[in-house]
């Protein structure tokens, strides 16, 4: 059975009189322990992809199954438990609280999951272990480097066990050798059998991962190898077709 | 274990966001703390005078009548008294003849004068001219000596009783009796004195010399008509007594039956209904600033938690996406609110009270102060939070999870 299965999912946006159709019946499966690249133009709708995906957001129409759930209909409660529980977020700003140390930060959705203090504090430590950053438990944001941060970020989404980890841009703020730390680190989550979808326009990063998929205007245009669709994606963006002169 | 996430989590919450907006926190608790303390004051005095003066009424000897030519309440035009007839003593004989209510009768003329003994003087002191039987009317005792007698009267003595303040203040270490003292520059030969009533609205009623009626009128002269103090058999009677009175006035005064009472019958309780009507006015008036003032604060603490939602918007969009419900939001927002106010209340309520007590202490206004008051306050100023929390934290948890973590 596929973790995700979107059948037809359609997200439309209400701008005053106008609509914006975000995605237009977007079909996908994905199966656990893979390891899905999301690429496209910018405004292609990867972004609320990932949203809806995460429960973060809800399909206009079509249908949406999580491990084999209907979560089209579930109340607001219940999305946010299915966020809590199933759900891993890596968000291009990390997103972290900044007047928390880093233990804090990795702790809170357990807080949301109503564990004790101690087992919080354990489960946070080795998460934090498996970024590497056990050395940096007690430091608050500011005193992270932008890398470090992310890894934070990343132990707070992998500290509930989700069946699925969504990460949108996670490099779009690191430099580039940082951003091959955050994704080698992803290679390491994707060979211990955790289920990630990453989006990214960095058709570079797209090669390497084992799928992609391809957005455009709203729908799937092309679906296999990230290698495949990466090559395909440089070929049609116009502006690398035609790089600007400097 | 939902309790736990909500307000164990919601209180940590809040508490951290109350310290980490130190100056915040003290302007918005001072808001609500000023808008209970006003009203803890204003309540604790209103309650202080309610209480003592009940006491007090209870010292002026409730089943008296007093008539007079002009009513002691006067509400209205003074004018319309003016033209009255003046009392004489004809009127308080009819009194004494027709009432079957009455069991004493006294005139009453009174005057300021200055009292002194020795060296020391208390000026403008009221000098009461009367008959033996003020004593029934007034409800006065005597303390030390004796009263007044027919005799006294009849003989135009000068012979007076003294209230005790005046006791307390001319004659503080001796015995006053078969003393001469002065009124004015008239020598009075002080023959006994009165028990001490104590104060009605801090007016005391010991302040006072009694001398016989007909010294008095032969002193002071009797250009201006009497006062008659009716004493009625018991509490019970004072209606009938007083409707008895005005049939037997009008008849003694001839006042024609198409106008209306040419005089004026009292009772001390006419006292406690002006003053209900003035600290009731005073008593809302004071109650509503306070409400104000903490509407003050509420809106105060409205407004830093919009601020406080707007700058945590992101914050907000996080923890939604973390897994927190709605109500976990919200709980976590309100009890922010009401942290601040309640401790508000609580400083507040001890400024309140000292308020409330220092007043006390620095002018004649009493102030008590109920348990029940303080609990009061600090509910009260949780409430408030309460009330003016819920709308920022609804708003806190209906913003848009995906919007909240894009907004800048
Ligand atoms: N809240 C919104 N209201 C209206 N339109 C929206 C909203 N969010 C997204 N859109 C529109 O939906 C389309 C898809 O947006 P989305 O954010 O998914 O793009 P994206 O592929 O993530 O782009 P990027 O690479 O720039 O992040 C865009 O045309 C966008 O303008
Ligand atoms: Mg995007």
């Amino acid at each position: 059975m596929a973790l995700i299965e979107l059948e037809a999912v359609t997200r439309t946006y209400q701008v005053g009189t106008e609509s914006v159709r975000a995605l237009r019946g977007v079909c996908l499966k994905v199966s656990r322990g893979e390891w899905l690249a999301v690429v496209g133009q910018s405004g292609s709708g990867k972004s609320t992809l990932m949203n809806v995906i995460g429960c973060l957001d809800t399909a206009s129409s079509g249908r949406y199954r999580l491990n084999g759930h209907d979560v089209s209909h579930l109340s607001d409660d219940e999305l946010a438990d299915i966020r809590n529980r199933e759900i891993g977020f890596v968000f291009q700003t990390f997103q972290l609280l900044p007047r928390e140390t880093a233990l804090a930060n990795v702790e809170l959705p357990l807080v949301y999951r109503g564990l004790g203090a101690r087992e919080r504090r354990e489960r946070a430590r080795a998460a934090l272990e498996k970024v590497k950053l056990a050395d940096r438990m007690a430091h608050r944001p500011n005193e992270l480097s932008g890398g470090q941060r992310q890894r934070v970020a990343i132990a707070r989404a992998l500290v509930t066990e989700p069946s699925l980890l969504l990460a949108d841009e996670p490099t779009g703020n690191l430099d580039s050798a940082t951003g091959e730390e955050i994704i080698r680190l992803f290679e390491e989550l994707h060979r211990m059998g955790h289920t990630l979808l990453l989006v990214t326009h960095e058709p570079r990063l797209a090669a390497r991962c084992p799928r992609a998929v391809r957005l455009s205007d709203g729908e799937i245009i092309s679906d296999g190898p990230g290698r495949e669709v990466a090559l395909q994606n440089l070929r049609d963006d116009p502006r690398l077709a035609a790089p600007e002169p400097r | 274990m939902r309790f736990q996430v909500d307000f164990v989590e919601g209180s940590r919450i809040a508490l951290r966001s109350l310290r980490a907006h130190r100056l915040r926190t003290v302007l918005t608790t001072l808001g609500v703390g000023i808008g209970v303390s006003t009203l803890l004051a204003i309540l604790g005095i209103t309650q202080g005078l309610d209480t003592s003066f009940a006491n007090q009424l209870a010292s002026i000897g409730s089943s008296s009548l007093y008539v007079t030519k002009m009513p002691w309440v006067q509400l209205g035009n003074w004018w319309q008294f003016r033209n009255r007839k003046d009392l004489d003593l004809s009127h308080m004989e009819a009194i004494r003849a027709q009432s079957t209510y009455a069991v004493a009768v006294c005139p009453m003329i009174d005057r300021a004068e200055n009292v002194s003994f020795l060296g020391s003087e208390l000026q403008r002191v009221q000098v009461v001219g009367t008959t033996p039987e003020y004593l029934a009317v007034s409800g006065f005792e005597v303390a030390q000596g004796r009263f007044l007698t027919e005799a006294d009267d009849g003989a135009l003595r000068n012979v007076a009783v003294l209230g005790m303040d005046i006791v307390d203040t001319l004659f503080p270490h001796s015995n006053p009796i078969g003393v001469t003292v002065r009124l004015g520059n008239r020598p009075f030969n002080v023959i006994g004195t009165l028990s001490r009533k104590g104060k009605i609205l801090d007016q005391s009623q010991d302040l006072l010399v009694v001398i016989p009626f007909r010294s008095a009128a032969a002193q002071f002269g009797r250009r201006r008509g009497i006062a008659i103090g009716v004493a009625v058999e018991s509490p019970l009677m004072m209606d009938p007594a007083e409707d008895q009175l005005v049939g037997v006035l009008r008849r003694a005064r001839g006042t024609p039956p198409e106008k209306p009472d040419d005089f004026a019958i009292n009772r001390p309780e006419q006292l406690a209904s002006t003053y209900e009507q003035l600290t009731g006015a005073l008593f809302g008036v004071a109650v509503g600033i306070g409400f104000i003032t903490l509407l003050v604060g509420g809106i105060g603490i409205m407004n830093i938690m919009l601020v406080s939602v707007r700058e945590r918007t992101r914050e907000i969009g996080l923890r939604r996406a973390l897994g927190a419900r709605k109500r976990t939001i919200v709980v976590q927002f309100v009890l922010e609110a009401v942290v601040v106010s309640a401790v508000g209340g609580l400083l507040g309520t001890v400024v309140g009270l000292g308020g409330a007590k220092l007043i006390s202490e620095i002018t004649p206004l009493a102030a008590t102060v109920r348990p029940l008051t303080v609990l009061f306050g600090v509910s009260f100023a949780a409430a408030v939070g309460l009330l003016f929390g819920i709308w920022p934290a609804a708003r806190a948890a209906n913003l848009d999870p995906v919007e909240a973590l894009r907004y800048e």
